[in-house]
């Protein structure tokens, strides 16, 4: 495992495991999530550089796009929530309960 | 140069660090952006002087704004930094988890930045064509990045029409 | 919803999807898997009702972070196998988190929590959308990667969701959260029948998608989304009513009925595999799901006789919805276990 490996799993899954653990602002899930989409780009755009395939290298491009799309999303969810909910915390999400 | 890169991927993974430790999101804005800084200098240590260029003018100037933003519209009267105790305990946690599982991985080879220097020097590096192809035979992947990113607008409209409820409601 | 903005989300849920199963390179499964996600997301919404909002959020939440774990295993294994087709995923941690990011998808226990609290916030038809065409890609993906899973992984995941998807369902008075219990139950056969024989699961999945759809278009019919008004649904669609006892036993798999095909065919595959223990296992939680099913059809069918309504609310409005799509789906979600011996050549 190269270090850059390394570093970029090590940042994918902190980011996830943020994910999994926020409780507290829906805006704090919504980095987490980009933290992850961040590490996920660093270790598209390093892996042609390794083997020298450049051609990949429009596929970080498009991946930025995508996690725009889905910060945008999520950034619009945030908003009806906190129109429907009156916050963004994520303990209010409580409706759907079982 | 290694020891530089090597610095920055240490630093990406404290920005995500900072970000994973549950701090008021004021703050996690911040560790997102010293996360992307690092990554931007990960990358163009690597030799991708393109995708880091895009990585520094979008996402820390365009995305980043935005989240900033949102994080200044949602501030609590009292914030939580990396110096509060839940905060501080989410850090150590994380930290030793990383450090335990580089010493389960027994190390790490040093062999992904060796193999550029004899890049350094060209003006035009690899992503440039890998980046360009987007527009002659990569066509179809552009075309559906536009229909995402149009989508987005579109889903973004849906979900925050507000016709029935003011918006900003929770202000007034 | 608007036309224009409505034409433009159905067709990217469509896109989606197609791109999903047609592509060779994980990083257009990604793309399809993605637009999938951004596209219901105002369908999900479309009413601004709290109870859409949350729903929308956290199925945002969910689906979001598991296509991020999904292209993270792709790229995972590229770092180690140079390779980035569908059908190469060779690297074992890919593997597994592959398995947990499409389980996370999918809504396979122990992954499930979601499920049922989005599925209850939505409206009818959006449902049926995200309990049958969401499931397409996701299942595609699974289907493609079939032969390099872990296959004891998948048999715990599939045992898992059969019997939570049995005991989850036991308590609950709402129609939805019931399917979407039925719905995890459905897909732990089909989880454990994958890494044996896939073609089997292909045939689960399209005798679930019908039966699914059939009652979701039934309770569309009717309008009803708890099981205190099933019983009042006598005056309005006679007919329909009677049969969806018929579609009820079918989804809990008795013999005469279509259900029953893929539960036996799965069951004598897993006997042929020498794992008895696990096929009674399985042929046991079915028996938790049944009696939900029962306890449905008892209160839509069994508790009151067909008689003239004493209420002049509810006689036989002339149901605006078309029917024709549910008297389909409703005769083939009968009558196809005759069809199995063509499938068996």
């Amino acid at each position: 495992m190269t270090l850059v490996h390394f570093s970029f799993c090590s940042a994918f899954t902190l980011g996830l495991t943020g994910l999994a653990l926020h409780r507290a602002h829906l805006l704090s899930a919504l980095l987490c999530l980009e933290g992850v989409m961040l590490s996920m780009y660093v270790g598209l755009s390093s892996w042609p550089t390794q083997i020298s395939l450049f051609s990949f290298s429009l596929v970080p491009m498009l991946m930025l796009t995508f996690s725009a799309c889905e910060a945008g999303t999520g950034l619009a969810l945030m908003v009806a929530t906190t129109r429907t909910h009156g916050t963004d915390n994520l303990h209010n999400l409580n409706l759907l309960q079982c | 140069m290694i020891y530089m890169v090597s610095f920055f991927m240490v630093g990406l993974v404290l920005g995500l660090v900072a970000v994973a430790s549950n701090p008021s999101p004021y703050y996690a804005a911040l560790g997102l952006v010293v996360a992307a800084g690092a990554g931007c200098w990960v990358i163009v240590g690597l030799g991708s002087s393109f995708l880091s260029l895009v990585l520094f003018l979008i996402y820390l100037g365009g995305m980043l704004v935005v989240f900033a933003y949102s994080a200044a519209l949602t501030a609590e009267p009292y914030p939580e930094a990396w110096g509060s105790w839940s905060v501080v305990g989410y850090v150590v946690a994380y930290m030793v988890g990383v450090v335990t599982w580089y010493v389960v991985e027994g190390g790490v080879e040093e062999d992904g930045v060796v193999g550029l220097a004899g890049l350094e020097g060209y003006v035009v590096r690899g992503d440039w064509v890998g980046v360009s192809l987007m527009y002659s035979w990569g066509g179809w992947m552009l075309f559906v990045g536009g229909w995402v990113l149009l989508l987005t607008l579109f889903v973004v409209f849906e979900l925050s029409r507000g016709h029935y409820s003011g918006s900003l409601r929770a202000l007034e | 919803m608007n036309p224009i903005a409505l034409s433009m989300i159905l067709s990217s849920l469509a896109l989606g999807t197609i791109l999903t199963v047609s592509s060779n390179h994980w990083f257009l499964a990604w793309m399809g898997l993605e637009i999938n996600t951004l596209a219901i997301i105002p369908l999900m919404a479309q009413n601004h009702h709290p109870r859409a909002v949350e729903a929308s959020t956290k199925y945002f939440l969910t689906q979001a972070a598991a296509s991020a774990l999904l292209l993270f295993s792709a790229l995972n294994n590229a770092w180690f196998t140079g390779e980035w087709s569908i059908m190469n995923l060779t690297n074992s941690i890919s593997c597994t988190t592959m398995t947990i990011a499409i389980c996370m998808k999918l809504g396979l226990a122990p992954f499930h929590f979601w499920l049922p609290e989005v599925l209850q916030g939505l409206n009818l038809t959006t449902g049926l959308i995200l309990s049958t065409w969401q499931k397409l890609a996701p299942m595609a993906i699974l289907y493609q990667i079939s032969p390099s899973m872990n296959t004891s992984l998948l048999l715990l995941i599939g045992l898992t969701s059969t019997l939570i998807g049995g005991w989850g369902g036991l308590n609950q008075t709402q129609l939805r959260k019931i399917l979407a219990f039925s719905s995890i139950a459905h897909l732990g056969w089909m989880a454990s029948i994958l890494p044996i024989m896939p073609q089997l699961m292909i045939l689960n999945l399209i005798i679930y998608l019908i039966m699914t759809s059939t009652l979701f278009l039934t309770l569309k019919t009717i309008s009803s989304t708890k099981i205190s008004t099933l019983a009042t649904s006598w005056p309005k669609t006679p007919t329909t009513t009677a049969l969806t006892l018929l579609t009820l036993l079918s989804l809990g798999g008795l013999p005469p009925l279509s259900g029953f095909m893929p539960k036996w065919l799965i069951l004598q595959e897993l006997t042929n595999q020498n794992t008895p223990i696990l096929a009674t296992m399985l042929a046991l939680s079915a028996l938790l799901s049944l009696f939900f099913y029962l306890r449905l059809s008892y209160s839509i069918t069994l508790t009151s006789s067909p008689n003239t309504s004493n209420s002049p609310l509810t006689w036989r409005h002339n149901s605006k919805q078309p029917t024709t799509l549910l008297s389909l789906m409703l005769i083939s979600s009968f009558f196809l276990l005759p069809i199995s011996p063509l499938m068996m050549s």
